[in-house]
């Protein structure tokens, strides 16, 4: 199977293109843009499709082997991000590769805004006996 | 070895303040890791991170940020982001700043105006926040009501003087964002 995105990459122009999308083989925006750098990243440890298969993860680069390696403890896109040595953006759209075949699990941040009612007090209790213990 | 497979929830805190007045210093400081960097491109013409289309056209440029992380229990993590130093920048940058529990705004008596527009940031992002006066070497010749005044600041927010470099300085600056927060009615209604 031709991957979709081989359709794209020639048009690029290989003059203008910033490296690191290289790694992205062109792509330029995740599949899913619901992403923040706070995003909560776990490798999935059995993952299973809809029948309950195994999941067989479809073509992996070094640097989603390198995610799915890293997140077998708990990290946030800006860490990943920062132990990739890529720009935020790209690694989101290798977040989301993986994310797409189940092999990697997103966790959103808590909604703390303020239009949405503000943190819950009970969060913030929470923060402040942690900061207490600094 | 179960609990680590667990994702815990995530919340952040920005440190904001002009160039060189001590952000990442405050980020290392409170954090239980180095300070880590991370890089974004952004584009001028855009808002949305996400939106790098055409990038060869835009005028395209790569900020860099530091942050570290304090584990607040196996369930928590609050997340600091000192924001980049030009301010140009972060305000392009959504994804910093949305979703932010609150702020912190880093100053020196010296150069007030060099944190006005961290100030007014927050501000029209409806972010809480507290202002830190960075004192190195205890070289302060204003008083509070002076600096207070100068900033322009609303009396309800918080103020506090002391040495970024110092964890309990740090640490007593975020206590008092939180204290703020839970002191904020409830913004809906």
């Amino acid at each position: 199977m031709t991957p979709y995105w081989e359709d794209e990459a020639e048009e690029d122009g290989a003059n203008t293109m910033v490296r690191p999308y290289t790694i992205t083989r062109g792509r330029t925006a995740p599949e899913r843009d619901d992403f923040s750098l706070i995003t909560v990243l776990t490798t999935a440890q059995d993952p299973r499709d809809e029948h309950g298969a195994p999941v067989r993860p479809g073509r992996l680069q070094p640097e989603h082997r390198m995610i799915l390696e890293r997140c077998h403890r708990p990290a946030a896109v800006a860490e990943v991000a920062s132990d990739l040595g890529l720009p935020v953006s790209v690694t989101k759209i290798l977040l989301a590769d993986l994310v797409a075949q189940g092999l990697l699990l997103a966790r959103a941040p808590l909604s703390v805004a303020r239009v949405a009612g503000g943190a819950d007090m009970g969060l913030l209790a929470a923060v402040r006996d942690g900061l207490r213990r600094l | 070895m179960t609990s680590s497979q667990t994702a815990p929830a995530a919340v952040k805190i920005l440190i904001a303040g002009g160039f060189g007045v001590g952000k990442t210093t405050m980020v290392g400081a409170v954090s239980e890791v180095a300070p880590l960097r991370t890089e974004e491109y952004l584009t001028k013409a855009s808002i949305g991170v996400d939106d790098l289309a055409g990038v060869g056209q835009k005028d395209t440029t790569t900020v860099a940020l530091d942050f570290g992380r304090i584990t607040v229990s196996s369930g928590l993590v609050v997340y600091l982001f000192g924001t980049p130093g030009q301010e140009r920048f972060w305000f392009m940058w959504n994804d910093l700043v949305n979703g932010a529990l609150g702020g912190v705004v880093i100053a020196d008596t010296r150069r007030l105006e060099t944190s006005f527009a961290s100030i007014d940031f927050y501000e029209s992002r409806d972010i809480p926040f507290v202002v830190a006066i960075n004192c190195f070497h205890g070289h302060n010749t204003r008083t509070p009501d002076e600096i207070r005044a100068a900033l322009d600041l609303d009396p309800h927010v918080p103020l506090l003087i002391g040495d970024v470099r110092e964890r309990p300085f740090g640490r007593d600056v975020l206590l008092a964002l939180v204290d703020h927060l839970m002191s904020l009615p409830a913004a809906t209604g």
